[in-house]
């Protein structure tokens, strides 16, 4: 037999218990869902998962709204609970301020990448043209050829590039830089262009070597300027999710808690108060019957004295009305 | 007999001389330089060259144009016309022309045999060598294990041959870091060629030993100059001189005594000063010493 709710978990949550609501949880509570049937859920208290959170389980609607503004978590109204939902907003106070100054340092860091990616930009369009001229006076001078005899008597890189990580506000940022590989043959003394060409040849080197300078670094900040963008992202992200959804879900239970609290506390207070007038008037009662035993045992003593018991005439007159064996009519 | 050469000179020479008087008149001049440094892009170079000799070599090529393709086709024009004058030539003009290639080859050959050494396809190599050094047999340098089968093999038909036998012996050539073996080869070459050019006498003798002279001057103030601060010892760099010119010998002395870009210098003025005072300079000579000097200048600075 269904039984309707009692009326106190209708009086302060929303006047319907849309089933449809649910699915906005997230699908690790979809089987607690479907163990228990919907109808029920009013009733039930949930269980406390082991080390989980029960704020997550269960979040009610106030007033039929659907915004993150008038969520609320389920919790049980105790004064326990109470304390609890205290710790966790002023963690989560704590936590968006720091979020907050997180997320501006690294806005800051981010301008400041930005201004030196276009400079750098800049110089290395200059560079780049700069380099290419240096190999185009190297091949007027040394044979068109020079480009192939280079690369043919190379072996291996002399100039290569690794990375390392940099911390940056908390945030690990990569960063490339160049290095000149030593066993990898000898580069200045090189005789490629002996007898003709040999000092445009070095010129071009020199030329290319810069150019790669600029591309390393710019390279690092850009991959820099990427994952900045990222951690910025994420971290606003999280600082809006706290403003804007947590802390006052936190708030509303807190005030959810508080206003059952002070209901408990008002029902008891009635309680009593009923209790109270019970007795008051059950004392009164008895006064009122004791009273008139009073009366009437003096009436009695009163009648017997003149010879009549009026409570005898009263007695036979009543009791005529039953069966007695002893009288015959 | 001079004076009367003009006589038969038709014979021989006549045709070829037509031809070459006009790619005299074909060359690019001044005021197409000064167009060609008006163009915005590439095509526009495009148009302009069309207007001149290299106009049917480019026409062809499809619109998004590269700077290699250009240099490709313009090369591609030298080796047609210098192919057809080589066909149309008889002795010993033939052979003054083909002489002019063996600056080429020896700079494929040493191409090849690099890149053979680090192991590079043989197919792509043979793409990058000039057009004008190109010969029968070369794409057989890349089976060679070591430079003794090497020239056993394959130059020992080419007209390299004399150079490699002259001047390395086998052991040489694998210890030889081949920038020196390409001078060496380069200096037996200019020898020979010089040696070629006395031969006829006359105006070619005349002409020829002052260019050549010119050339391995200046080659030997390049290698002075590139060599200082690198490995290279100075009796190594003596040996890559050539032995004529106006420096030989005693400049030759000097020029390998150097350490420094200044000291060359000196040394330099000292014996284009010299030249110059001596009477059998002529002024072509001391004119095209001029040119190395800006050049060294502009090194000094």
């Amino acid at each position: 037999m269904h039984f309707p709710p009692p009326s106190r978990f209708l009086g302060q949550t929303g006047k319907e218990r849309v089933e449809g609501a649910f699915f906005f949880f997230p699908s690790a509570t979809s089987s607690f869902l479907l163990r228990f049937p919907v109808g029920d859920l009013n009733r039930r208290i949930p269980k406390k998962k082991e080390g989980s959170q029960i704020a997550v389980v269960q979040i009610d609607y106030l007033e039929g709204r659907m915004s993150g503004q008038g969520q609320r978590l389920t919790v049980v109204p105790t004064v326990t609970m109470l304390g609890v939902m205290k710790a966790r907003l002023v963690g989560a106070t704590r936590g968006h301020a720091l979020l907050k100054k997180k997320s501006d340092a690294l806005t800051v860091q981010f301008r400041a990448i930005l201004k030196k990616i276009v400079t750098t930009k800049e110089s290395m369009g200059e560079i780049m043209r700069a380099s290419s001229f240096a190999l185009t006076e190297a091949k007027y001078v040394a044979g068109e050829n020079i480009k192939h005899v280079v690369l043919e008597s190379v072996k291996s890189a002399s100039l290569r590039v690794r990375s390392r990580q940099e911390n940056v506000a908390g945030v690990k940022l990569p960063r490339f830089e160049h290095f000149s590989d030593p066993g990898a043959g000898d580069t200045k003394a090189d005789l490629t262009g002996l007898a003709r060409g040999g000092q445009q040849i070095q010129a071009c080197r020199a030329a290319h070597i810069k150019a790669i300078e600029v591309l390393v670094e710019l390279a690092s900040l850009q991959t820099s300027f990427l994952t900045l963008d990222e951690a910025i992202k994420t971290t606003n992200r999280r600082v809006n999710a706290l403003e804007n959804v947590i802390k006052p879900r936190l708030e509303n239970t807190i005030n959810y808690i508080r206003g059952e609290l002070d209901e408990l506390e008002r029902e008891d207070f009635f309680r009593l108060k009923k209790i109270q007038g019970y007795k008051k008037r059950e004392i009164e009662r008895q006064l009122q019957a004791a009273k008139q035993f009073a009366e009437e045992q003096f009436a009695e003593k009163v009648s017997l004295k003149k010879g009549i018991s009026i409570n005898s005439a009263h007695n036979l007159l009543v009791a005529g009305a039953e069966k007695d064996e002893d009288i015959i009519f | 007999m001079y004076g009367f050469e003009a006589l038969t000179f038709n014979i021989h020479g006549g045709y070829l001389e037509a031809i070459v008087r006009g790619h005299r008149s074909g060359l690019l001049t001044a005021a197409d330089y000064n167009n060609l440094c008006q163009c915005e892009t590439l095509d526009d170079i495009k148009m302009h060259l069309s207007a001149t000799e290299y106009g049917p070599y480019l026409q062809n090529e499809p619109s998004p144009l590269h700077t290699t393709t250009i240099v490709e086709k313009c090369t591609l024009k030298l080796v047609d016309e210098y192919k057809h004058m080589l066909c149309q030539a008889t002795e010993p003009l033939s052979t003054f022309l083909e002489y002019i290639t063996y600056g080429h080859m020896i700079d494929n050959v040493v191409l090849i045999v690099t890149g053979t050494l680090h192991e590079r396809d043989v197919q792509e190599l043979l793409e990058k060598c000039h057009p004008l050094g190109m010969f029968d047999s070369i794409a057989t340098l890349a089976v060679a294990q070591n430079m003794h089968e090497l020239y056993r093999l394959v130059l020992v038909d080419t007209p390299l041959a004399p150079y490699f036998s002259e001047c390395i012996t086998s052991e040489d050539l694998d210890d030889m870091n081949i920038e020196i073996m390409r001078n060496t080869l380069y200096k037996a070459y200019l020898e020979d060629f010089y040696k070629f050019c006395q031969k006829p006498g006359g105006a070619t003798a005349e002409i020829m030993s002052d260019l050549l002279a010119f050339e391995a001057d200046r080659r030997a103030v390049n290698i002075t100059i590139n060599s200082i601060g690198t490995e290279l010892t100075r009796d190594d760099r003596r040996k890559l001189y050539s032995n004529f010119g106006l420096l030989y010998p005693y400049g030759h002395e000097e020029l390998a005594a150097c350490e420094d870009i200044d000291q060359c210098v000196c040394h330099y003025l000292f014996q284009a000063k010299e030249i110059c005072r001596s009477p059998s300079a002529s002024p072509s000579v001391i004119g095209s010493y001029a040119i190395p000097w800006e050049m060294l200048m502009s090194w000094h600075s």
